[in-house]
């Protein structure tokens, strides 16, 4: 790290232009996050024609800050609503939700912003001594590492649905299954397209995240509507306790940095950041039971994990010029307009410019928590409007989320099924993270096996070749086996306390 | 019965949004605003296309009449190619080669004949690169090596077969003696990706726009080992073309506008004339410049023959990929 481009890009970020476009992308950032559909990467793209007249500097700054102020945001309506509006933000459902339920809505969605903000905090600071040596580390992963990164992923499923397990498998077959729809990038063949052009290239995560939690959600609770009762939801302090504090210190600490790595890795992200973040703290947690049911530490690590993958994500983008996320993508594209060209010159040729960026995410991440601070007191006040009201607003908002994802209105039909599909699985007490979390990891797990199998002509040996592989499989294994190992350890106790044992059979 | 009415409400909502206006025509051309289509989502390559030709033409007031652009992702530009055959000629559409190749690959209908061509815009080249410690120095070394065993060398493309990145390489393999059905691929996302696997050392070369990976070579991060240009580009003059090696191989990765079938004489030349204007202003050269991509303007007349030379050379191609039968 170079100290005089440091302080050089710590001048440009305090400029006062360009703070103002730190407060107005983490304010854009936050809200467009917790609209269910409407991302971090459509409201990049759609400001891609202001920026135009812009200074690159300030564009990228102001793009960055919708991008992490998004992260802050998608969580809002997981906890309030139980409708997470990215991917990134179906963790804090688990536990956000129940906690909203049990009157704590305040205390969660404070909770929330500081982990959000530690997590951050933990990313740029990583950022800024370990950029170098992170991208190179990212360059390890080839196809066999990605395949069982997701694998790993996807065994969270076990953690998800423990006490329901059929289900939840269940549940994850179906979302591989859609993940199979579209052109298959390997050989080209169209998969399950039924000739809609549309189709080919594939069915959005976005749409069935929207579909089963928003619309369904909304459908499952007009079968209910008629018979609510009246009771007035207490909303409860708008700062978490000291209790809860305690509970989730370790867990926010400990997930930014597993957040901010796998945030490093092109093309893996938030979703699987704040995934694995949740499946880890429930793991070594020695409260497991509680966790789904309202705990705060569930939704700290998640929070902290996909704000620091959020940050993360910019280092492949800084110093390779490789886009490591949607959003990521988008954003390339208006820079190189801009004549402003991420990779490996950047550092060399404008240093200035790469620090200025990475001093803004630190005082976008103080500008963030003040705004989300404030929001709570007025957030809490959404679980106050009659259903009546509330409902067909979700609704509307559901629909325009879904046009802008891809303009069209196929889309809509998609929707709706979507949405009936999701009210059929909550009826029958099917969990939905792991149906959505198959679809989005499936096309890329596949691609990945079948890529890593064609670079070793065919051989397994490929998924033990490096350390890293290895240390997957081992997690994977760990991972996989948790339920089993609980349960044995569990055995143990109670033979050792044969009274409590007695007590509690 | 509240239920009901909610169910109702949700298909209106459907109904209401999927009913789209149709449109007028007028013997003045252009009478109303006009649209350019992006058959991508924002971002994208055909997205910054069609936005920078419009901004250039606005800010030059080469073109009075508001212009907007309007995304049609889907398909590989079927979606919104499709969409531009409904329109009148007030609606323009970038494309590609992929308005060529889609229906030589069987995944679509729509063919090049069914629209106007309007301009070729601009280019970008393809490349060749490998890893900066692999141990071929030269395009021939690596054809040499692929001839003797296509298993043991692993080409990343992306981001899917029969695009140019890939094309380009079978055209050079063919002209080279090897049966390009034979090569090698794993494919990637995008180009992005691509350049990304080679970096980590997870394929041994890759076939890729050159934007992708030039900033790459000036950091002495990857070798290039051919670009499929006529000439040496700039900035990176010491690396050879196909032609340099002594194979016989320009490969143009072009952008493009057309219109909807039928338009007219007149309204054919006033693109002609608009977009001959727009391609010498600053502006445009500025955009060419901070893409990467080179002034390929070619106007109707020469982009109909174009069009029609670069089908009949993707037909060859495709048939010798062995992606179609």
């Amino acid at each position: 790290m170079d100290g005089g481009s440091f302080v050089d890009g710590l001048m440009l970020s305090l400029q006062p232009i360009n703070i103002f476009w730190i407060i107005i992308g983490g304010f854009l950032g936050t809200v467009v996050g917790m609209l269910p559909g409407l991302g971090p990467a459509t409201a990049v793209a759609v400001l891609i024609p202001v920026t135009f007249g812009m200074d690159p500097v300030s564009a990228i700054i102001l793009m960055a800050a919708i991008y992490y102020g998004a992260m802050y945001g998608g969580s809002r309506s997981s906890i309030l609503l139980n409708t997470p509006g990215d991917g990134s933000a179906i963790a804090a459902t688990f536990d956000g939700y129940p906690m909203a339920k049990k009157g704590q809505a305040g205390e969660a969605l404070a909770i929330s912003a500081v982990a959000s903000f530690i997590g951050g905090l933990i990313a740029v600071v990583g950022f800024i001594f370990l950029a170098e040596p992170l991208a190179t580390f990212a360059l390890k992963f080839g196809p066999a590492e990605y395949f069982l990164l997701m694998l790993l992923t996807l065994s969270a499923i076990v953690a998800l649905s423990i006490g329901k397990m059929v289900k939840g498998f269940l549940a994850m077959m179906m979302g591989l299954t859609l993940s199979t729809v579209g052109i298959d990038t390997q050989t080209g063949v169209y998969r399950f397209t039924m000739d809609i052009p549309h189709l080919s290239e594939g069915i959005d995560f976005l749409i069935v995240i929207i579909g089963v939690y928003a619309i369904g959600e909304v459908l499952y609770n007009l079968l209910t509507i008629d018979r609510e009762k009246k009771e007035k939801k207490k909303v409860g302090r708008v700062w978490f306790t000291k209790e809860q504090w305690k509970r989730s210190k370790w867990p926010i600490l400990r997930s930014g940095p597993i957040g901010f790595l796998i945030g490093v890795l092109p093309g893996a992200g938030g979703s699987i950041a704040s995934m694995i973040g949740y499946t880890t703290e429930k793991q070594i947690s020695k409260k497991p039971e509680e966790f789904g049911k309202g705990a705060p530490e569930g939704l700290a690590a998640p929070e902290s994990a996909n704000n620091a993958a959020s940050v993360g994500a910019m280092i492949p983008l800084l110093t390779m010029g490789i886009p490591g996320s949607g959003t990521t993508a988008v954003m390339l594209g208006a820079l190189v307009m801009l004549g402003l060209r991420p990779g490996p010159l950047l550092f060399e040729q404008q240093p200035e410019t790469a620090w200025a960026l990475i001093n803004s995410m630190f005082i976008g991440n103080i500008v963030l928590i003040i705004i989300n601070i404030m929001l709570v007191g007025l957030l809490v006040k959404i679980l106050d409007t009659p259903s009546k009201v509330l409902y067909p607003i979700i609704v509307i908002l559901a629909f325009i989320g879904t046009y802008t994802l891809s303009y069209s209105t196929i889309d809509f039909f998609l929707l709706l099924i979507f949405g009936f599909f999701g009210l059929l699985l909550k009826v029958m007490d099917f969990p939905l993270a792991p149906l959505v979390l198959a679809l989005i990891v499936g096309a890329e797990m596949e691609q990945n096996f079948r890529k890593a199998l064609l670079s070793s002509n065919g051989s397994f040996d490929i998924f033990f070749s490096s350390g890293v592989s290895i240390a997957l499989v081992i997690l994977t294994i760990v991972s996989l086996l948790y339920p089993l190992i609980f349960k044995f350890f569990k055995k143990r106790s109670r033979v050792n306390n044969p009274d409590q044992a007695s007590k509690s059979s | 019965m509240k239920k009901f009415g909610m169910i109702v409400m949700l298909f209106l909502l459907l109904f209401v949004t999927a009913c789209s206006s149709s449109t007028s025509s007028s013997a003045e051309y252009p009478s109303k605003n006009l649209e350019i289509i992006a058959p991508a989502s924002p971002g994208g390559g055909w997205d910054l296309t069609a936005r920078s030709v419009e901004n250039v033409l606005s800010s030059q007031n080469l073109v009075e009449e508001n212009m907007s652009v309007v995304n049609k992702p889907g398909g590989g530009g079927e979606v919104g190619w499709k969409h531009l055959e409904s329109q009148d000629a007030h609606s323009l559409a970038i494309n590609s080669s992929l308005v060529l190749t889609n229906n030589l690959l069987g995944q679509s209908e729509l063919t090049y004949k069914g629209f106007t061509p309007i301009a070729t815009l601009a280019t970008e080249w393809q490349s060749l690169a490998v890893p900066p410690d692999s141990k071929f120095e030269s395009a021939s070394e690596l054809l040499e090596a692929i001839k003797k065993d296509p298993d043991s060398i692993k080409i990343g493309v992306g981001p899917g077969l029969g695009n140019d990145d890939h094309l380009s390489i079978v055209q050079a393999a063919s002209e080279f003696g090897i049966d390009p059905s034979q090569l090698n691929f794993l494919v990637y996302e995008g180009g992005g990706d691509v350049v990304t696997a080679l970096l980590g050392g997870h394929v041994d070369a890759v076939t890729t726009s050159l934007s992708e990976v030039k900033d790459q070579y000036l950091a002495d991060k990857l070798n290039i080992l051919a670009v499929s240009s006529d000439k040496p580009v700039e900035e990176i003059e010491d690396v050879p073309t196909w032609k340099d090696q002594g194979i016989d191989l320009v490969f143009p990765h072009w952008r493009g506008i057309m219109g909807p079938p039928d338009m007219t004489e007149e309204e054919i030349a006033y693109w002609d004339e608009k977009l001959g204007e727009m391609v010498e202003t600053d502006e445009w050269k500025k955009v060419l410049e901070n893409n990467d991509w080179e002034g390929f303007y070619k106007n109707s007349g020469e982009t109909k023959a174009f069009m029609e030379e670069q089908h009949k050379l993707y037909k060859g191609l495709i048939e010798d990929s062995g992606l179609v039968k």
